[in-house]
């Protein structure tokens, strides 16, 4: 019902106008304005037991793109990622990566493109961290075929570029936050993916590992999708933001189209200034503390 | 500059030294388990020497070899009644070793050990049904056991359902299955006359004594099976360990490899009981040892424990049958006794390690 009004309502829906970047026509403009769409999502929604958690998100990533992911608790940065990595099927809608939905990609085809760095990453028994980079070698690797020099040596350079070479042997569980972090990226990075999504990576980290993490991560030169909580860094160091609240996407874009000193009071609820940093020239958010409005 | 080349040489040092603390470690453990073997023949009522062990398993299979030292009857013990026992123990040792260690790993709990879905009590329950209800005439103890075993998991899968990609839920099932054969086989034994309950208490305590030549072979195929699938899978196997959505991202079909790698060790474990009986603890214990010498790898953790186990019940069997003058000891009796107390050492030793 509401589609056909839809459509009455906008005579330019059916027809290609060239302000519609439909999938048929994205590749022409690749070269232009917008970047390539690596990864699209198209209305993707996503519902759990009957409650929608994700409704409705359009969005697309270009190759090497760095977007964050903000918004407050239980806004569905998760979920969202989950969604990308197939953890969670989608309701409806759909992803496309290089222009094949996500769907078409086998298990170990979708892992030699995307990989993830999740939160916390568990362990039981006493990995060594070489152990765990070695892992990025798995969706790479047929089952049946030994580790060769080659890849001791990658894994080497991964752990060398992450500066862990010297903790290789190391048991993983005894790194820091940080370094635990950092092995995961190492791993990611023998993975050779073409996009890579980060659930809050910097979580539990301190302000210097916060910045280690995200460097790093800019430093690969390929796609990044980053969900992180500190609206300041998201700032610093994304593109674009994609602006999550209660599920639906907000506003998304350029870091100061979607951090307003509006959106981010009416999704986060709290009272914030928002300037140019003195030192970067990125925008720079400072909370009101004050608790003069919003105060107990 | 100097500083990295220092690191780089360090790193390079420890992983060849880690590397090849492994290979000795392993030519180590694979003496053991021939060294074990070969004295295991020659020791019981009947002492043999190394020596003439070595000769009458070298020249003497058939009567017919000049070079053949030793006397009919020496030949007769070491080929037909000691060395099939050793195999069959050996064969045990590492089977239950081996599922022990992957169960460990793809639960990634500590505690799994190959009777976690009631494998043990299935498998008594088959044998004593042909024991009081059938009759061992018509089926045999081993053929009832098996198919009790199979039967337990499964019903385990069964009751599961869909519940069975979870691990935790898995676990439980499986403990209800336990329980719930349990008490089917303790009603029928309520039921039945003394000496059946003695045979089948001596049967699930564990024994090697009646080991043939005959009966190794479903036991070492299915191992032999087993143990190629697990290292065909052993990359994904490792990459499980460091958690279930980890290894998704890695491309791994996580809740099918899982599963399949239960069933493919309730096949080794069912085999095994069926034709042994239930030996406890082998299975919990020689993975743990593996892992303190050999690191978390789950190729390395696989090797010493085929290695380990084997050599570990070649020893309790030489024990079950030497410790006391004229009886067998059953040898679920001397596993759990042997086996808790090495363990209790190698936890102290390790706790005070840290």
């Amino acid at each position: 019902m509401s589609q056909d009004r839809s459509i009455l309502n906008n005579p330019n829906s059916n027809d290609s106008s060239p302000n519609d970047l439909d999938a048929d026509h994205l590749s022409e403009y690749a070269d232009q304005s917008e970047p390539a769409g690596l990864l699209k999502a198209e209305k993707l929604t996503w519902a759990v037991d009957g409650k929608t958690i994700l409704d409705d998100l359009s969005f697309s990533v270009g190759s090497g793109e760095f977007v964050g992911v903000i918004g407050p608790n239980g806004a569905g940065k998760s979920s969202l990622l989950r969604c990308l990595y197939r953890k969670n099927q989608l309701t409806s809608g759909m992803v496309e990566f290089a222009e094949q939905s996500l769907n078409d990609y086998t298990m170990r085809g979708l892992a030699q493109k995307i990989a993830v760095v999740l939160q916390e990453p568990p362990t039981r028994f006493e990995l060594s961290v070489a152990d765990v980079i070695r892992m990025g070698l798995t969706p790479n690797k047929p089952l049946l075929s030994f580790d060769t020099l080659d890849d001791q040596k990658a894994v080497e350079e991964a752990a060398e570029q992450v500066e862990l070479s010297d903790k290789l042997e190391q048991e993983f569980n005894s790194l820091s936050g940080g370094e635990k972090q950092r092995a995961m990226i190492a791993r990611a990075i023998l993975q050779a993916p073409e996009l890579l999504l980060m659930d809050e990576p910097t979580n539990h980290l301190d302000v210097r590992h916060q910045i280690e993490v995200l460097e790093l991560a800019r430093s690969l030169n390929i796609s990044v999708i980053v969900s992180i909580h500190d609206l300041n860094l998201a700032a610093a160091y994304c593109d674009r933001l994609i602006l999550l609240n209660r599920g639906r996407i907000v506003a998304q874009g350029a870091p100061e189209l979607v951090l307003t000193k509006q959106q981010i009071q009416q999704v986060f609820e709290v009272n914030v200034h928002v300037d140019q940093h003195p030192f970067n020239r990125k925008l720079r958010i400072t909370y009101d503390l004050g608790g003069e409005k919003h105060g107990r | 500059m100097e500083d990295r080349i220092q690191f780089r040489l360090k790193a390079d040092k420890a992983q060849q030294g880690f590397t090849s603390r492994f290979s000795l470690f392993s030519v180590a453990a694979v003496l053991l388990l021939v060294f074990s073997a070969l004295l295991a023949t020659g020791m019981g009522s009947v002492n043999l020497s190394l020596s003439e062990v070595l000769n009458s398993l070298l020249y003497c299979r058939n009567d017919l070899n000049d070079n053949c030292l030793v006397d009919p009857i020496s030949r007769q013990i070491v080929w037909d009644i000691r060395l099939p026992r050793i195999l069959m123990a050996l064969i045990t040792g590492a089977g239950l070793s081996v599922t022990g260690a992957i169960l460990q790993s793809v639960t990634r709990n500590p505690l799994a050990d190959p009777y976690l879905f009631g494998i043990s009590s299935g498998a008594s329950l088959g044998a004593v049904i042909v024991m009081a209800v059938v009759s061992t005439a018509m089926v045999s103890i081993t053929m009832g056991a098996l198919i009790g075993g199979a039967f337990s998991v499964l019903l385990m899968l069964v009751l599961a359902g869909r519940a069975a990609v979870q691990v935790e839920r898995l676990l439980l099932s499986g403990v209800a299955v336990s329980f719930m054969l349990s008490a089917f086989t303790s009603l029928i034994l309520y039921y039945s006359n003394p000496e059946t309950a003695a045979t089948l208490l001596f049967w699930m305590m564990g024994s090697f004594s009646n080991s043939q030549w005959n009966e190794l072979w479903l036991p070492t195929g299915t191992l032999l099976v087993g143990v190629s699938l697990f290292f065909i899978y052993r990359r994904w196997l490792i990459a499980v360990q460091a958690g279930d959505e980890s290894a998704l991202t890695l491309g791994i079909p996580v809740n099918r490899l899982r599963l399949s790698m239960l069933i493919v060790c309730s096949a080794i474990t069912a085999v095994l009981v069926a034709h042994v009986g239930g030996i406890g603890f082998v299975g919990l214990m020689i993975p743990h040892i593996s892992r303190f010498i050999v690191g978390a790898q789950i190729h390395r953790i696989l090797f010493m424990s085929l290695m380990l186990g084997g050599s570990f019940m070649i020893w309790v069997d030489v024990i079950a049958r030497s410790l006391l003058k004229h009886q067998v000891l059953p040898v679920g009796i001397v596993t759990s006794a042997v086996g808790s107390f090495f363990f209790f050492v190698i936890l102290k030793h390790r706790t005070r390690l840290r």
